[in-house]
């Protein structure tokens, strides 16, 4: 035990402190900087697989290897629009790419409070730049997708709402992060349910947002309604409020009128 | 008296050392259920009274009667007014070929409302006595102790606190649940900390929502939907309560909900008996109703604009959702509440205090009784040892005098 | 391989399971164990953890002055559990969103903490690592049952492989949504350590007091 004896030495102490911290250090760093550019691979293709899902480009973006994401994704391009005026904003690709909305919406420079009576969704902060994704065959709109989020029951749900040319009816509607009740609440993530929404119309003739969810089962037959979750009343209400919100003129609704007229 | 001869005559085989030594517990259960055992207590330490544990828990077993037999027509009333009005469709499954067979739909007949309730009730409560009893005589035969007679209670509880369209299997597990984990793990009746039935509801409520909340569940009836009053409240504030009942439908019972819990008037009938024969803690209850009152007061005082639960007076607080039944029947669980006369009314204000907030603020689950009870079963103990801890200061404090 | 390193390996499995006998990193067992797939990863990235660390503590056992070793256990756990963690998010990043901070928590793992002080400060490299990895494998056992119960009855899927088809998606199967929450977990380890208690009842602990029996009748009335 002679050698353990010479260990506690304050020498020895900070000798070994050193070393030790300088191998764990180049350890951690080189993983982390060899790994780095994997990594953000793996984020910037997850928000793809997302989009892609929800669009209703594909049915399953899961099954899809990472290039045939990187491939399909290629069709669609991101674009920032102004939420207030309903118009795109010009920038850079490279702006595009870093910009975004959720990061933004808490910041006071980038973002507005919303008051208690505009906000239905339950969101508190609305970010002043909207990061949406258009999908243009032969120079001509084929597809828009629009980011929306609202509270449900436990948790925001953030999702995407991708709309048809004529930019009312839905091509695809759904949650890429949610905590509801599993289960429950949790079943908007149900391919089922999603499956109910392509086809469905946003706006009546007058341009008043009528998608919602009906309790106890819509008449398939209708045009704008879907059913609600059964058993989560309050995370169904929390997607109506969220349509309504981000479909109507605090939304999205001035941005879509401008686009339908040529002016965004 | 043959019987007696009867039992006395089969006794041997099931003693120990006789042929059916292992199903003793059986033998017991049913020797003693028929006759108060001749070994009483015969040590010096002990006050001798009539009424054993046995006689006790019968007597809790019929003052559930009111609340059983209302809650009985009651299903049957509710689903035959909804049928009435074209706004539902008898089920079509066995139950409404037997209701079909043996009543009609009428609901304004005694009878055919009762027929209706038994159809849907009966089945209910005899999956929840042979399950739970199932579960009861295999751990008294393993562990070599005798049957409870607690469970004869928790059965009929269990039974008049679930939606009357709950299937059975659903029942099945509950009553499973609430015997093993809630009970047997723990050593049996007297060593659980837990209420048994609360506990098997518990489960069923987390496990299966969809068909223990919700507007479709609680009456018996195909296609019908419709909120409980609590959700009602919660929804439309206690206007819109006050457009689909008065205040004494609700306190009668003639509204829909669990199969025992609506009628406040029938379980108090019961709770009447319980209070005056002593069996009921009365400190529990006056501290459960203070505790409710103050908070819900409180909250009415305090108001809100969005959450119009917080305008719901104590009295429909009192009439609405398990609170009543709740009151009588679970809070005065003897072996899982506090034990001491000063631990009796904080428990009781504790779980008073719970049903009004989880009613109030929390959006998920406009019924809070359940999880109040079970919220301050878990500090029964607690409290009990403080008042303990309190007294032994006390008594110190006057003998240092 | 000799007798005694068998038991260093397959001991921690059942007969000195950490979580069914020590009732060691019973937190993240509830977390993680919702389905099979990420409790499988969850299971893995432990194992690597504790076996290096042990290894590593063990290599530098004779180094380390007593009076910071465990700040020195802790840098070598932390270190690891970081580099594991960047790895996941590298190749396995659906699961490591899933695993969320849990994979982070595992330096707080008692585990991994309480073998490398326990077991590699005492003992050799390779008998470190091995008791590493043994202990590794007792609780990815225990998360791997419980999540196979989880995952079953409360989603009627096996590594996300229909097994009964939910009513939700037009099957028979009313899937237990208790089953998706983490109480459920508790439930479960809780029989677990009953089933294998009634199995080994070596390893059932002394009661903190017993129950005095009732007097017998004497005669004194």
């Amino acid at each position: 035990m002679s050698k353990k004896a010479g260990n506690d030495s304050i020498q020895k102490t900070l000798l070994v402190t050193v070393v030790l911290s300088l191998v764990c250090s180049v350890l951690v760093s080189a993983a982390a900087v060899i790994l780095k550019p994997k990594q953000e691979e793996n984020i910037v293709l997850d928000v793809q697989r997302n989009i892609l899902n929800i669009s209703g480009l594909t049915r399953n973006a899961k099954a899809l290897s990472n290039i045939e994401v990187a491939d399909m994704y290629k069709q669609i391009k991101p674009r920032l629009v102004n939420v207030e005026t309903g118009k795109f904003v010009d920038a850079s690709a490279e702006d595009i790419m870093a910009y975004n909305q959720r990061a933004a919406s808490k910041q006071p420079k980038e973002s507005k409070t919303l008051p208690a009576v505009e906000d239905i969704a339950s969101i508190k902060r609305q970010a002043n730049i909207a990061k949406v994704y258009v999908v243009e065959k032969n120079g001509k709109l084929e597809t828009i997708i629009l980011p929306v989020h609202g509270y449900g029951l436990w948790s925001t749900m953030y999702g995407f709402m991708a709309l048809q040319s004529d930019l009312n009816t839905v091509k695809g509607f759904g949650f890429y992060s949610q905590a509801e009740t599993p289960g429950l609440g949790g079943e908007v993530d149900n391919p089922l349910w999603k499956a109910k929404w392509p086809g469905k119309k946003i706006y009546d003739a007058k341009g008043v947002v009528e998608a919602s969810l009906v309790k106890g089962g819509a008449d398939p037959k209708s045009l704008y309604k879907v059913d609600a979750l059964s058993g989560a009343t309050l995370t169904s209400n929390g997607v109506s409020n969220l349509i309504k919100f981000w479909m109507g003129d605090n939304g999205f609704k001035p941005f879509l009128n401008n686009l339908k007229a040529g002016d965004a | 008296m043959a019987l007696r001869k009867l039992l006395d005559s089969l006794e041997p085989h099931f003693v120990k050392g006789g042929k059916y030594e292992k199903m003793y517990a059986l033998f017991e259960a049913a020797d003693t259920l028929l006759y108060s055992p001749k070994d009483k207590t015969h040590n010096t330490s002990h006050v001798r009274d009539a009424v054993d544990l046995k006689r006790m828990m019968g007597m809790v077993w019929l003052c559930t009667f009111p609340a059983m037999f209302f809650g009985m027509w009651n299903v049957g009333f509710q689903a035959n007014t909804a049928i009435a009005q074209g706004l539902a469709t008898l089920p079509a499954d066995w139950h409404g070929a037997l209701i079909s067979l043996l009543a009609g739909n009428d609901p304004a007949s005694l009878l055919d409302n009762m027929m209706y309730g038994a159809i849907y009730f009966l089945p209910v409560y005899a999956t929840v006595f042979f399950v739970g009893g199932f579960w009861e005589v295999l751990f008294a035969v393993v562990r070599g102790h005798e049957v409870n007679e607690g469970f004869f209670v928790t059965s009929i509880l269990f039974a008049l606190i679930v939606p009357p369209s709950i299937p059975l299997w659903q029942v099945a597990l509950g009553i499973t649940f609430g015997v093993v984990i809630g009970k047997e793990v723990f050593g049996g009746t007297g060593k659980n900390f837990l209420n048994p039935a609360l506990t098997g509801r518990a489960f069923l409520f987390f496990a299966y929502p969809g068909q223990i909340s919700g507007d479709l569940v609680w009456t018996a009836a195909d296609g019908f939907s419709g909120a409980t009053a609590l959700s009602l409240a919660q929804q439309g504030g206690i206007e819109a309560l006050q457009n689909t009942m008065s205040w004494f439908d609700a306190f009668a019972g003639t509204i829909q909900g669990s199969i025992g819990e609506t009628s406040t008037l029938a379980i108090f009938i019961g709770g009447a008996v319980l209070l005056m024969t002593g069996i009921a803690s009365w400190r529990i209850v006056a501290g459960t109703l203070l505790g409710m009152i103050v908070t819900s007061t409180l909250f009415n005082i305090i108001g809100s604009d969005t959450n119009l639960m917080f305008a719901m007076p104590w009295y429909w607080h009192l009439v609405l959702g398990g609170f009543a039944f709740g009151l009588i029947f679970m809070t005065t669980d003897p072996v899982s509440a506090s034990m001491t006369n000063t631990g009796r009314w904080y428990f009781g204000a504790l779980i008073g205090v719970m049903v009004v907030l989880i009613r109030t603020v929390n959006p998920a689950y406009p019924e809070g009784m359940m999880l109040a009870i079970l919220f301050a079963n878990l500090f029964a103990p607690l409290i009990d040892h403080f008042v303990v801890e309190a007294n032994i200061k006390r008594r110190e404090a006057r003998a240092n005098v | 391989m000799s007798e005694k390193t068998k038991d260093i390996l397959l001991e921690p499995v059942v007969k000195n399971n950490p979580i069914t006998l020590q009732i060691l990193g019973i937190c993240s067992a509830l977390a993680v164990t919702t389905s099979m797939q990420v409790s499988l990863v969850m299971a893995l990235a432990v194992i690597g953890v504790t076996a290096f660390s042990n290894l590593a503590v063990s290599l530098i056992r004779n180094y380390i002055p007593g009076s910071i070793r465990i700040i020195c256990q802790m840098t070598v756990i932390a270190s690891l559990v970081i580099v594991v963690d960047q790895i996941l998010k590298a190749y396995a990043f659906d699961v490591s969103k899933q695993l969320s901070v849990f994979v982070g928590l595992i330096i707080t793992n008692c585990i991994v903490m309480g073998r490398a002080e326990a077991f590699a400060m005492k003992n050799p490299p390779l008998p470190s690592f091995l008791d590493g990895i043994g202990n590794g494998l007792g609780y990815g056992a225990v998360l791997m049952i419980v999540a196979f119960f989880r995952e079953l009855f409360g989603a009627g899927n096996l590594f996300g492989i229909e097994i009964f088809q939910t009513v939700n998606n037009g099957g028979w199967y009313p899937p237990n949504g208790l089953m998706l929450l983490a109480p459920s977990a508790f439930f479960l380890i809780g029989l677990l350590i009953w089933a294998i208690r009634s199995w080994k009842t070596d390893q059932v602990e002394e009661a903190d007091f017993k129950i005095a029996p009732n007097t017998k009748f004497s005669g004194a009335h």
